[in-house]
């Protein structure tokens, strides 16, 4: 039988928590170069040893005095669900900070390990500690790890084993003398009352006797004589006791030497977070984040499809046709997976590269340094400095950025970053606009950068209005940590990358794939139809017609696609992929493996020297190359004008259409909440695009 | 939450007697850029203050002004970053 250990991973935050679990559980969870990555409990398992050991990951903490949501999480996981082991892990370059930590874990003298972090970062800068002397203070066992390479992982798992085989429990913190008499004297009269203490004897831990001792009143006269004495309450003379613990341990364990690594984050900061050339950093970082993004992926793109269209497909039916399927078995395979699923596909290059990108910019400490030099205007329009950060998150995916709104301190700013979000463009609408403003516009590029404009400049006036209206009151201040810069390590890169693009596969296989099925079986409802525009189908986009033909959309193929793209956007290319392809001849010409295959390897490696060379044009090329499925594109550009087609994407843009952002907004800010805020995107949605069909109409 | 809550009274009464001692009292918003000083006390004890000492902001702690931009400010201390806003930087005594 295997025994199971409850191990907690406790420390302040960007320390390297979640990147220690993913060495030892072998997970792919969420890291990156900031506080406030890992909002969630989150699990691991590993099996060491013959024990199971579960690993939960807890948000980043600088104090057990929580006050935002995510600290919450962790104060409450540590005060009451006793783990059997607490693993405190430590950056060693910034131990002092981080020991205030240690000495609050401390009281609750429960058995515990120390990681000291960052082991490479503080041998860069000089910094030695003597881990043995650590060890032997606290009475704990110290371990030296490196986050990077996964040095000292297995030490770890050692030591956790070893602590729940024989159990070691901390010294408790010493703090000054006439307190510890106090806690002391309340310790022996709680022996006398109550036995429910929690420690592993009968005794009461440090954690609970301060707390007696803080929520006691005048009970004891020694604490009225105390805090005569310091001039101050009790909590704050306790308070500094913590602070003179940790320093104390600090100034015995650690040394600093003269160190010749000059700290690069410095001089790239003097750039970066430059009043002015801080700015033109930001454009430019927005500018590659666009340029390689298109650029690098169109090639790819293309190849894909026609790897799909001229291998796959082909390969697929000659094989339906091999073993005799009838007619209904190619259609529905052509329509349905290759029309629709398969289109979808398409455009995974993209998706990765954007997450790729995204990924290198959150592991390297970019990121808030973007919420620092843009706080000068968006604060002006009510937006909180740190809320920035779920903004920006908000471009990759909209559902993480909701859930890192828990970082925030006051309720009023996290419900106002809320109602942002859906604003902010994510690449699943990129795929629809970089589709569609191929299409019908001769500068692909800056229709959808004005699309991502437009998103901000909504979610900005949203917030605006609401802090005139529902959420006033005074900006509150803010506190964030800028982490050093880091070079990202190109395997987590990848890993973050995989771990998105894998569920946009898994969304095309499921999600992407029943509504494909749907739409498929409403078209050839009622069977052996003449004409579609009779079909199930058409019927329900008909009838919602009439609430979109004042924005341009007035084909019910168009109409019927958007129905299911409330479960997520692509589904309108899908949806519109299987109805169109009804409509295309289906081209029925020789099929040869072997040749067809060497196509697509040269294409494959074409496709490659063309995405590198692309990157040395200082211009965004944008998705215009020539080729793809033509006749998709012919029939598709025959249901819209190019302004229905801008209003159409301007609809898609800012109506929360996407069941996952509504259900995360539900759980984080209540049912009503979430559905208010649908319905508001909704008309704001209609709204704007209304204008810019009846003005582009015009034109 | 706010445990000051219940005692308006003497709070009002810190807060003048405080704004009279700190008319000469120089704080971290008046550091100029590139500036270091030591960080001498806190004017207030609020979740503010309590959550930048943990953060590494503590008494008798040296410091360096990095950046100041609109009402963010940049300091750094010992080997981490922090940005704090003027609001909370003017409750921070230095020398
Ligand atoms: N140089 C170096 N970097 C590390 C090490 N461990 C982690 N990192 C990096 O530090 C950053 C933070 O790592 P995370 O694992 O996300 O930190 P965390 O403690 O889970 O952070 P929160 O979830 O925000 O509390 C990432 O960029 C890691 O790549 C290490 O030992 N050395
Ligand atoms: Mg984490």
């Amino acid at each position: 039988m295997t025994k199971s250990i409850k191990v907690a991973l406790a420390g302040n935050p960007n320390v390297g928590k979640t990147t220690l679990l993913n060495h030892a559980a072998k997970t792919n969870l969420k890291v990156g170069n900031w506080a406030g990555v890992t909002v969630e409990k989150k699990e691991g398992f590993v099996s060491y040893r013959g024990y199971d050991i579960h690993f939960i990951d807890l948000p980043g903490i600088y104090t057990l005095e929580p006050i935002s949501e995510d600290e919450w999480i962790a104060y409450n996981f540590i005060a009451d669900e006793k783990p059997d082991v607490v693993v405190n892990v430590i950056e060693t370059t910034n131990a002092e900070r981080d020991l205030l930590l240690t000495t609050e874990l401390l009281e609750f003298e429960r058995p515990m390990i120390i990681a000291l972090n960052m082991s490479d970062e503080a041998k860069k800068l000089g910094i030695e500690v003597d881990a043995e002397h650590v060890g032997e203070l606290l009475d704990v066992p110290v371990i030296r790890t490196n986050g990077r390479n996964g040095d000292g992982v297995e030490e770890m798992l050692d030591k956790i084993v070893e602590s729940a085989e024989r159990p070691r429990y901390p010294r408790a913190p010493k703090y000054e003398e006439q307190l510890e008499t106090l806690l002391d004297r309340i310790q022996t009269e709680g022996r006398d009352g109550r036995n429910d203490s929690g420690a592993h004897h009968d005794k009461l831990t440090k954690r609970a006797l301060i707390k007696m001792l803080v929520d006691s009143d005048g009970r004891y006269e020694e604490k009225v004589r105390l805090e005569k004495l310091y001039k101050k309450g009790i909590d704050g003379i306790i308070k500094d006791e913590r602070y003179a613990f940790a320093r104390g341990l600090f100034d015995e364990t650690f040394r600093k030497r003269k160190s010749r690594n000059r700290d690069i984050t410095d001089k790239i900061d003097k750039i970066a977070l430059h009043p002015i050339l801080g700015f033109f950093v930001f454009l430019l970082v927005i500018f590659l984040l666009f340029k390689i993004s298109f650029d690098f992926s169109t090639p790819f793109m293309n190849w894909t499809e026609g790897f799909i269209d001229n291998l796959l497909a082909p390969l697929a039916l000659s094989l339906l046709s091999h073993v005799g399927a009838g007619k209904w078995l190619p259609q529905f395979f052509s329509q349905a997976i290759v029309g629709g699923v398969g289109f979808v596909i398409t455009f995974v290059p993209l998706i990765g590269m954007i997450y790729f990108l995204l990924a290198l910019l959150e592991m390297s400490g970019y990121m808030p340094r973007i919420a620092f030099v843009m706080d000068r205007f968006t604060h002006k329009l009510g937006l909180h400095g740190k809320g920035m950060i779920p903004l920006l998150l908000g471009f990759g995916c909209n559902v993480p950025a909701v859930m890192a709104t828990r970082t925030l301190e006051n309720r009023r700013d996290k419900f106002l970053v809320m109602a942002m979000i859906p604003f902010m463009s994510c690449p699943a609408r990129l795929v629809v606009f970089s589709f569609f403003a191929v299409l019908f516009f001769p500068h692909p590029a800056v229709v959808i950068f004005g699309l991502y404009l437009l998103g901000i400049v909504i979610g900005l006036l949203t917030a605006f209005v609401l802090r005139k209206t529902a959420y006033r009151g005074k900006l509150s201040h803010f506190v964030m940590e800028l982490p050093p810069y880091r070079v990202p390590r190109i395997r987590t890169v990848f890993q973050i990358t995989w771990v998105q693009v894998k569920s946009f596969l898994y969304r095309a296989g499921t999600l992407i794939f029943a509504a494909s099925v749907v739409i498929w079986v409403l078209l050839n409802t009622p069977p052996n139809l003449k004409n579609q525009s009779d079909s199930a189908a058409a019927y329900v986009g008909k009838a919602i017609t009439p609430v979109l033909a004042p924005i341009g959309i007035k084909d019910w193929r168009i109409s019927t696609s958007l129905i299911p793209a409330f479960l997520a956007r692509e589904i309108v290319l899908s949806s519109m992929g299987t109805i169109y392809s009804v409509d295309i001849q289906q081209k029925t010409t020789e099929f040869h493996f072997v040749p067809a295959l060497e196509t697509q390897l040269n294409g494959l490696g074409e496709a490659t020297k063309e995405s590198l060379m692309s990157l040395l044009t200082p211009k965004i090329q944008t998705l215009q190359t020539e080729g793809g499925d033509q006749n998709l594109q012919n029939v598709i550009r025959s249901s819209f004008t190019p302004a229905s087609a801008l209003s159409f994407m301007i609809f898609l843009l800012l109506y929360t259409s996407c069941l996952a952002t509504v259900a995360v907004m539900a759980r984080e800010g209540g049912k009503k909440f979430a559905l208010l805020f649908l319905a508001y995107s909704f008309v704001m949605a209609w709204g704007v695009a209304f204008v810019v069909y009846q003005v582009g109409s015009l034109i | 939450m706010n445990t000051f809550q219940g005692a308006p009274k003497e709070k009002k009464l810190t807060d003048t007697a405080i704004a009279d001692s700190t008319a000469q009292k120089k704080t971290l918003k008046d550091l100029s850029i590139g500036e270091a000083a030591h960080i001498v006390d806190f004017f207030k004890e609020n979740d503010a203050v309590k959550k930048i000492e943990a953060m590494g902001l503590r008494r008798g702690k040296r410091i360096t002004i990095i950046q100041k931009l609109g009402r963010g400010i940049v300091v750094k201390i010992s080997n981490s970053r922090i940005v704090i806003t003027s609001d909370v930087a003017k409750n921070i005594e230095v020398e």
